[in-house]
């Protein structure tokens, strides 16, 4: 489940895809009839996608994990757009947190030469795109923009730390 | 050629990403009612700023027809100014009723004067006796009535009104009900209708008639529409307000209705 291969990236789809859309629907908080925060974990599958994966090809994985979340939470096409968003965005934040001496060409990005402040700060990057995305695609305009404001800060720091408690067990080694 | 390509392959990353955005946001608007109702909203109000620009820019393009059109109704008042002339053509125009026998002949009117609006308006018509006017012939516009002519002289008509407080009109619904219409002074747009039986059930809007027992409006002349009803208590009647179709103290175009048959009617009336 760890691992690079197509095998392991397809049980990890699985795996969180499962996590999603049955434990974590459940999972949401709010005040006075309307849920401010809530758990998203498709920045962690996009942030795993293997480094080696074509860029357009990272969007297409992408957009079919937010298209399978959707089919469960019966909001076609939302979190699809808010993930194919992330996806795209990936290239960029790898390309800010790039190392030195460049990342090893075989490897996904990997745990044991990547150090945690690096894995925090990259999935930081996906993490506020995937919300932010997610929460203005959901309001649909920006009149709204207090509560997809709102609903950004209270769910990415959620988000992401079940992102980063969920990478010790999912991050791939080779 | 190659160059498109090549800009392609480049950015392949973000046509994909631009390709599945669109196809999300397809998806978004088709299937999530919330997002489908606010790009509908902003879609109309896009395609209503484009319209209403549309419409000005054609409102230019038509000036000329318009200032056409403005010109001819300048003519055509001019030529109803007092130093016209006091026009002596009478045009008439009949109506048949069921019979087939004429009873009522329509005689086209102007109103040439008014009484200051008061609880009793009166009006004064250029049509008089040399034209067959008499006391008790009705007054209508093109629709709703006027009034009813008091005193003829030679080429005018004194009328007063049906807004003058000792005006009295027989008036009916469509179901038969019938009673009198008058007007208590206050505003001009409402008449009372009294003498309704108390059980008769009256429907807000029903239009009011004009019943034609009284000889001097033809029947089915639509008066107005019921606002509102008021059973009155120990009378066994209720009143309605009825709300006018036109406006009595602004018409100026009027017809006199003279009643041929009025005469033998007036030996039918009531035994003392």
């Amino acid at each position: 489940m760890g691992g690079v291969d197509p095998v392991s990236n397809i049980v990890r789809f699985l795996v969180i895809l499962f996590l999603q859309v049955f434990i974590f629907r459940q999972v949401s908080l709010g005040w006075g009839g309307a849920d401010y925060m809530f758990i998203f974990l498709g920045p962690l599958f996009i942030a795993l996608i293997p480094l080696r994966t074509p860029r357009p090809l990272a969007v297409i994985f992408a957009f079919l994990f937010g298209i399978s979340v959707d089919f469960f939470y019966e909001t076609l096409g939302v979190h699809a757009a808010a993930a194919t968003f992330c996806g795209y965005a990936r290239q960029f934040a790898l390309a800010i947190l790039e190392p030195h001496d460049g990342y090893k060409v075989k490897a996904s990005p990997d745990g044991k030469d990547l150090s945690l402040s690096w894995w925090l700060s990259y999935l930081a990057y996906l993490v506020a795109g995937y919300t932010i995305f997610y929460f203005s695609m959901e309001a649909f305009s920006p009149v709204f923009w207090k509560q997809i404001t709102l609903k950004s800060l209270l769910t990415a720091p959620a988000s992401l730390l079940l992102c980063v408690i969920m990478i010790a067990f999912l991050r791939p080694r080779i | 050629m190659e160059q498109i390509l090549r800009i392609l392959y480049n950015n392949s990353s973000f046509f994909t990403f631009a390709v599945l955005q669109l196809l999300c946001l397809y998806l978004i608007v088709n299937f999530n009612s919330p997002q489908n109702a606010i790009a509908a909203e902003t879609a109309s109000i896009f395609t209503g700023s484009i319209e209403s620009a549309t419409v000005k820019a054609e409102g230019y393009l038509n000036l000329d027809e318009e200032n056409e059109i403005q010109r001819r109704e300048i003519a055509d008042l001019r030529s109803r100014l007092p130093e016209s002339g006091y026009s002596t053509t009478v045009g008439i125009d009949s109506i048949e009723d069921q019979a087939y026998a004429q009873r009522f002949i329509h005689l086209t009117a102007n109103v040439v004067n008014r009484s200051p609006y008061s609880p009793n308006n009166t009006l004064v018509i250029d049509r008089g006796t040399s034209q067959g006017v008499a006391i008790g012939q009705g007054v209508i516009g093109s629709k709703g009535l006027i009034g009813i002519v008091a005193l003829p002289t030679e080429n005018f008509s004194r009328v007063i009104s049906v807004l003058h407080r000792s005006a009295r009109v027989s008036a009916g619904l469509r179901n038969n009900a019938y009673g009198t219409l008058q007007w208590d002074g206050q505003d001009p747009r409402r008449m009372k209708m009294t003498d309704i039986a108390e059980y008769l059930t009256i429907a807000k809007g029903d239009t009011v008639f004009t019943t034609g027992f009284s000889n001097v409006f033809p029947t089915g002349q639509v008066i107005g529409t019921v606002e509102s009803s008021e059973v009155q208590p120990g009378t066994g009647s209720q009143n309605l307000i009825i709300e006018l179709i036109n406006d009595p103290l602004h018409t100026n175009n009027a017809f006199v209705i003279r009643d041929l048959f009025k005469d033998e009617l007036a030996k039918l009336k009531p035994l003392k």
